[in-house]
């Protein structure tokens, strides 16, 4: 199962809309909702990407795959999972932190973001620097 | 992941250096932004958002020497829709910063977030219209 790229964009665009229209509404305090409800789209944008990936990566596990074809695949693939699970976890703690849920520092709220950027860079890096150069 | 990163660029228009750019400056930002709030520094609102300020400088140094060297080699229209689309993209999002650090700072009421995220909106269906095109 592969999308065409219109799909994937609309997909992005249509998720992505609509969690800002309920961020405006929950800091114009139009919406007294939680926090929780007003990341739901990016909760139902992220459960698809995970399900998605891991389709992908339970692929492999079919009769008939020549493990031979990919081992650097598998590999960006569990990167993705990782970054996936960092997002999320990011997520998760900064609901919990604007709902007051736990006294904790904000700095712990943002490791995951952190490591899935420096993550990111590297390998944006990788792809500028070493790939141009070979 | 859900976009290669060639469909990205021709998507969003950005060379791949000035993504790179623009995800440091928010790498920057973050780490400023938990400096002030977990009160270890006394930073001004203004001095959280000169990562995302000196990013939009840098692109648009970027943008005008690639769109110049465009021009020099002939691609005259190339150049012109490069300058043009960039421009747009970066005043719109230096548009959003601006007014959302002076919400912070000044917490006015007649500067709702609507408005603040005006520029984003805006720049939404820009990027859809974009996408369409590139399809």
């Amino acid at each position: 199962m592969r999308m065409s790229l219109a799909q994937r964009v609309l997909l992005t665009w249509l998720f992505t809309l609509l969690f800002l229209i309920m961020l405006v509404l929950k800091l114009d305090e139009k919406a007294p909702w939680n926090w929780f409800l007003i990341f739901i789209p990016v909760w139902i944008f992220d459960t698809i990407l995970l399900v998605m990936l891991i389709v992908k990566m339970a692929g492999r596990c079919k009769s008939g795959y020549d493990p031979r074809n990919g081992s650097q695949n598998i590999k960006k693939k569990a990167w993705y999972l990782i970054a996936m699970l960092l997002k999320l976890a990011f997520c998760l703690a900064l609901c919990a932190k604007l709902e007051q849920f736990t006294e904790m520092k904000l700095v712990y709220v943002f490791i995951p973001l952190w490591t899935l950027l420096i993550g990111g860079m590297i390998e944006l890096g990788y792809n500028i620097f070493y790939v141009r150069r070979d | 992941m859900l976009f290669s990163l060639r469909e990205l660029v021709q998507w969003l228009g950005f060379a791949t250096f000035e993504v790179f750019l623009h995800g440091l400056a928010l790498l920057g930002f973050s780490v400023l932004l938990v400096l002030k709030a977990d009160g270890g520094a006394e930073l001004s609102w203004w001095k959280v958002f000169i990562p995302f300020f000196a990013a939009d400088g840098l692109s648009t140094y970027f943008t005008t020497i690639v769109s110049v060297r465009l021009f020099q080699d002939g691609e005259k229209r190339l150049a012109v829709l490069r300058l043009f689309w960039i421009l747009t993209i970066l005043s719109l999002k230096f548009v959003f910063e601006m007014l959302l650090c002076q919400k912070l700072v000044e917490q006015t009421r007649e500067l709702w977030f609507g408005l603040i995220m005006s520029p984003i909106f805006i720049l939404l269906q820009l990027l859809m219209i974009r996408a369409c095109r590139v399809n």
